[in-house]
């Protein structure tokens, strides 16, 4: 990668980034709640099932395709990619903390940067063609900024997994250091799950993680909360 | 990959010969065709077509709802063996009321060689309802089984699309020791593609008590309402509270389906029972909602 595009890429995977990654907890609010998650090891554990279930079976190989469609000029089929991970992603919830901050990337990026690919996207998602997915906005996103698919989809997990430490931390006591050594400690599982989801179609896309999709849909009738998923 | 595999994880498995009958072979494909239409008398089976493991005796009339029509499939053999291949094509006409289940729980034997693949065509016309609520799948142990169910609506269309999965003979102290399966549903409305699900298991790849996956729990089982357009986030919160204040220690919880599509509801529990009891009091809550009638009891017995 050109020295241009590393910098783009430690750009994006910053929590620095403004994406609304506060507002999200893709249902580890309701796991805390619940007490099935209170300390470092329950965290960890419940990580790796988000990234062997989730983000590596739905949000990586749906990345990868739109960075292979950004790449050849595609959007007609960056915006099915989009659609099609939509209709997989069946809890109400995740959607919109996706679409949300796929959009708020999207409108970032155009502020930054002149690109007509994005533009043509982003007149798609206006029209309703596509649903600006986070994965599939950082997928074109990354695909123009000479961002490598592999690198792509380790700085996705690593995106993911800061989030929801991030969330972890107003949720849990969990210490500075205690966060960063899940972080280190997941490296395997967001390596696996980036090798996983390599060579698949968007067809293949199955997340699966039931008793998560029933936690979160306690969520979404939860009392209080400081999270919107 | 093989021609006859479903699925990349099933390509090993197709191409293992079967000892006993090969594949495709008599009692080896079976076929089921249900047809259901609107007649000046309510719902009426039009057409029924069964060969082995299916067989139909004939149409009930217990539904709670006036122009409703009952069949419950039969099997005359023991469950799903290596090697099977099933087909099920389940049409239900403009307007009509079609209620369909299984007499008892598949079971889907042990096996050593090749795998036992079921496609499940559903379709609904405008104004029909379907109730497509079998009987749990039970996997016994060794088990490599692939379901693929497609449903498709027309206009005004709706359906109660469930699917209930045990992981072995829990009695008997079998849990997840079948080897695979897997089983995708994809849904179809007027205007394409609604939304997909899959289910895979493969216990000795991935554990499947893992958090957030199973959990502690064994029975896994998911209703979908599918009713476009017929505000869903309403539907939604109508079924959670069935479900949740249904006589059960299972949990379960509905969401919103993507593209208005309608409700999907999950629940985990430790028994098929338990499962069930959440799964019907949603069934029974989402009927009344959408045709004014209660479900059918649970209870064929």
């Amino acid at each position: 990668m050109t020295a241009d595009a590393t910098l783009e890429a430690f750009r994006l995977a910053d929590s620095f980034l403004p994406v609304g990654t506060y507002t999200a907890s893709y249902g580890l609010e309701q796991f805390v709640q619940e007490g099935r998650v209170s300390d470092a090891t329950d965290l960890e554990a419940l990580l790796s099932t988000y990234l062997e279930r989730q983000v590596g079976p739905a949000d990586l190989i749906a990345l990868r395709a739109a960075h292979a469609t950004t790449r050849e000029g595609d959007v007609d089929a960056a915006c099915r990619v989009d659609r099609r991970l939509t209709a997989v992603t069946l809890a109400a919830e995740f959607r919109k903390s996706a679409e949300q901050s796929g959009e708020r990337l999207l409108s970032l990026q155009r502020d930054l940067r002149e690109a007509s690919f994005l533009n043509q996207y982003a007149e798609r998602v206006a029209d309703g063609d596509a649903p600006s997915n986070y994965a599939v906005v950082l997928g074109v996103v990354t695909g123009l900024a000479d961002v490598d698919e592999r690198s792509a989809c380790l700085l996705c997990c690593h995106g993911f997994v800061t989030g929801l430490l991030g969330a972890a931390q107003r949720l849990l006591s969990l210490g500075h250091t205690d966060a960063q050594r899940i972080l280190d400690d997941l490296r395997p599982k967001m390596i696996a799950a980036v090798d996983a989801s390599a060579g698949r179609t968007p067809d293949d896309m199955m997340p699966f993680a039931p008793l998560i999709d029933v936690i979160t849909a306690n969520h979404e009738r939860a009392d209080r909360r400081l999270f919107m998923s | 990959m093989a021609a006859d595999a479903p699925h990349p994880t099933f390509e090993g498995y197709a191409a293992e010969p079967v000892p006993q009958a090969a594949v495709g072979s008599p009692g080896k494909d079976g076929v089921l065709e249900l047809t259901f239409a609107a007649t000046s008398r309510g719902t009426r089976l039009v057409h029924d077509y069964a060969t082995v493991p299916f067989h139909v005796s004939g149409t009930l009339a217990h539904d709670p709802h006036p122009n409703a029509e009952t069949v419950f499939v039969q099997s005359p053999t023991g469950g799903v063996a290596q090697g099977d291949r099933l087909d099920v094509t389940v049409r239900v006409d403009s307007d009509a009321v079609a209620h369909v289940s299984t007499q008892s729980s598949t079971k889907v034997q042990t096996m050593q060689r090749n795998y036992a693949g079921a496609r499940t065509a559903l379709s609904v016309g405008s104004g029909g309802h379907l109730d497509y609520v079998p009987e749990p799948t039970i996997l016994h142990e060794g088990a490599r089984y692939c379901q693929e169910l497609t449903l498709e609506l027309a206009a005004d269309a709706t359906a109660v699309v469930a699917d209930v999965v045990v992981p072995g003979r829990l009695a008997r102290g079998e849990r997840f020791d079948f080897e695979r399966y897997l089983s995708r549903v994809h849904t179809k409305g007027p205007d394409g593609s609604l939304f997909e699900d899959a289910t895979h298991l493969a216990p000795a790849e991935s554990d499947p008590t893992a958090p957030g996956v199973f959990g502690e729990f064994a029975v896994y089982g998911t209703t979908f309402v599918v009713a476009p357009g017929r505000n869903a986030a309403a539907l939604s919160d109508t079924l959670h509270e069935a479900a949740s204040d249904a006589d059960s220690d299972a949990r379960a919880g509905a969401t919103e389906l993507p593209n208005d599509a309608g409700v999907a509801v999950r629940a985990l529990g430790d028994c098929a029972n338990a499962v069930q009891t959440v799964l019907h009091a949603a069934w029974d809550c989402a009927r009344r909602e959408l045709l004014d009638a209660p479900a059918p009891v649970g209870r064929k017995y």
